[in-house]
């Protein structure tokens, strides 16, 4: 069977201006040459951090962007010289509350762009008010779009975006500002179209959403993909490892360093929460591992410690920040 | 077709929901209006129906047709809904086309406008001597002032710092195209500028159909040089869409992120 999106050695490459004294243009390579397949009727998640080059991917993926080189395919249509064929049969959601007209009302938005879309007046007063139903939005259709809230207008985008039935859906971050709740309602809609049969292409940092929807994910950091599986393999990836998480007050850079170097201790990963920092130890053999960390961390006020196996999130940290 | 429509009655719709913009189109002109009057109300009548009236008029047409044409891409822009209309398969083009047909709808509104005010508040009373050839002039400059749009939209739409560009060149057209005093008053070299740009026989036409057309053969003759000059912008504009939709995807200006 055909892939839904086939990409190979995809460069992109953004021409930056430096400051005048540096003088001229560099270039900054936002993709470095990353290449994967999405099969038909499949989720899959692009995880990274901010700057990994994800939006950059959408971008040239939705014929927004070109790419510099490289080989990118959806549908079997070439995204750079075919973006008129393909234009009809994708559409995209970006999150956040921009790409939509603020002073028209929900409906007035899905009439004009099922109008870009060249619907046909009988497929459009079919689809517009099932979309405004499927993401709840039909009681409040013909309230001005500036009166929603972030997760009405998130939702009224998901309409928007599926206004000519694409077959394939790509998603930026789409639970960007919402709260627990509207993000569940919205992974919802998310699962809705994979029952439709619908392939999507979704952006996320946050790994749990990952996890959740994704069938397989691509972790990307900095134009490169650090690694590509289903997420239970992802999180084999870690399978006998664990993580030691400590939290403590005013740490030192140093303790840290002398932690990494306690035997056993593959990586060590700081968050800082107030004055407290939490810190995650990975390492495969705990019981082996924790005489010296508590050794190093004598100095200083533990509040809490516990040891525990390792998750997906780990596995991200560990992709994206291990190896440096 | 239709997308062309819609794209009119929206851009009509978003833009007349702007404050800023109703007053640029009812009220801006009034004053504008006014102060003409107040400067040619002592000259010779002639002069004063023809600059008062079709100046102002005419540069609150141009002006709302052209800037706020090129405006909206921005606007659009900013709003995060340039990538959508671009990549719509409906085609970026019709959708320009149509977003400045309804600024031009809106344009005719602001000169009607300016008549209404002068006649009201002052008696003035435009007499058209052939108004036949007068509203075929007025036709033709439309479609001219469209053209030229045309050509900012697509301008605009590869550039992000074109904003400035755009109220640089108000008044030097309006200046070189002779919209409230007869460009033979310019500098010579100048006037090579002047009859490149479609305007200024737009200008020249209408003033023309106002007083009565006294050698008919150099009217058809204007006709056909303003309909030729818009001709070559709108083929001007075919090129430079094809280059604008390549180049914005390597660029990456459609957005702001
Ligand atoms: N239009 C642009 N011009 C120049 N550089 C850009 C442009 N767009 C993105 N970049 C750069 O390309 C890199 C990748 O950006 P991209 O937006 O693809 O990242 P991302 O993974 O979507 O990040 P985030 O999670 O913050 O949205 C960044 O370093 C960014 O600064
Ligand atoms: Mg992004």
């Amino acid at each position: 069977m055909e892939n839904a999106i086939y990409v190979k050695d995809l460069v992109r490459e953004y021409d930056v201006a430096k400051s005048r004294e540096k003088g001229g243009k560099s270039v900054l390579q936002a993709l470095k040459g990353i290449s994967f397949e999405v099969n038909k009727g499949e989720i899959f998640g692009l995880l990274g951090p901010n700057g990994a080059g994800k939006t950059t991917t959408i971008k040239i993926l939705t014929t927004m962007l070109t790419s510099t080189s490289g080989e990118a395919r959806v549908l079997g249509y070439d995204v750079n010289r075919h973006e008129k064929e393909l234009r009809n049969h994708i559409n995209f959601i970006f999150g956040g509350e921009r790409g939509l007209y603020w002073r028209l009302s929900a409906r007035d938005n899905l009439m004009y762009f099922s109008d870009l879309y060249r619907l046909d007046r009988k497929t459009r007063t079919k689809r517009v008010p099932e979309l405004l139903e499927m993401v709840g939005l039909a009681d409040r259709a013909d309230e001005k779009v500036e009166r929603y809230s972030k997760g009405m207008k998130q939702r009224l985008q998901i309409a928007r975006g599926l206004i000519n039935d694409p077959k394939v859906v790509f998603l930026d971050e789409p639970t960007l500002g919402l709260d627990p709740i509207g993000a569940r309602e919205l992974k919802g809609i998310i699962k809705e179209l994979k029952s439709l049969d619908k392939t999507i292409l979704l952006t996320t940092h946050y790994m749990l959403e990952a996890d959740e929807l994704c069938d397989r994910i691509a972790i990307i950091d900095k134009g490169e993909i650090k690694a590509l599986d289903t997420p239970d393999k992802l999180k084999k990836l870690n399978a006998n490892m664990s993580v030691i998480e400590v939290t403590t007050i005013g740490i030192s850079g140093q303790a840290i360093e002398e932690l990494k170097l306690v035997n056993g201790v593959q990586l060590v990963n700081v968050q800082d929460m107030d004055q407290q920092q939490q810190l995650q130890i990975h390492c495969e053999s705990p019981s082996m591992v924790v005489q010296g960390v508590l050794g190093v961390l004598s100095q200083f006020k533990v509040i809490d410690m516990c040891i525990r196996e390792a998750t997906l999130e780990d596995a991200y940290v560990k992709l994206v920040e291990g190896k440096e | 077709m239709k997308l062309i429509l819609s794209s009119c009655f929206l851009q009509m719709q978003l833009s007349f929901s702007r404050s800023m913009f109703r007053y640029c189109l009812l009220v801006d002109p009034i004053f504008f209006a006014l102060i003409t009057y107040m400067i040619y109300k002592d000259s010779s009548v002639e002069n004063f129906i023809a600059y008062v009236i079709l100046g102002t008029g005419l540069s609150s047409l141009f002006n709302n047709i052209v800037f706020s044409s090129a405006g909206d891409i921005d606007r659009e822009r900013y709003m995060g809904t340039l990538e959508m209309i671009f990549t719509a398969p409906g085609g970026f083009r019709n959708i320009i086309l149509g977003k400045i047909i309804g600024n031009t709808l809106l344009g005719l509104l602001s000169m009607l406008v300016v008549v209404v005010f002068l006649n009201i508040f002052f008696g003035v009373n435009m007499k058209i001597a052939s108004p036949m050839f007068f509203v075929m002039a007025m036709l033709l400059s439309v479609v001219s002032f469209i053209a030229i749009s045309l050509i900012m939209a697509a301008i605009f739409t590869l550039s992000r710092n074109s904003r400035g560009l755009m109220n640089c060149i108000s008044y030097p057209v309006m200046i070189l195209c002779g919209f409230y005093f007869p460009i033979t008053i310019l500098p010579e070299w100048s006037r090579v500028f002047s009859y490149i740009l479609s305007p200024t026989w737009a200008v020249k036409l209408l003033r023309e159909a106002v007083y009565g057309i006294k050698d008919y053969s150099s009217f058809y003759m204007e006709s056909g040089i303003l309909l030729a000059l818009s001709a070559a912008y709108i083929v001007l504009f075919i090129i430079l869409a094809g280059v604008m939709e390549k180049r914005v995807r390597v660029k990456a200006t459609l957005g702001v992120y």
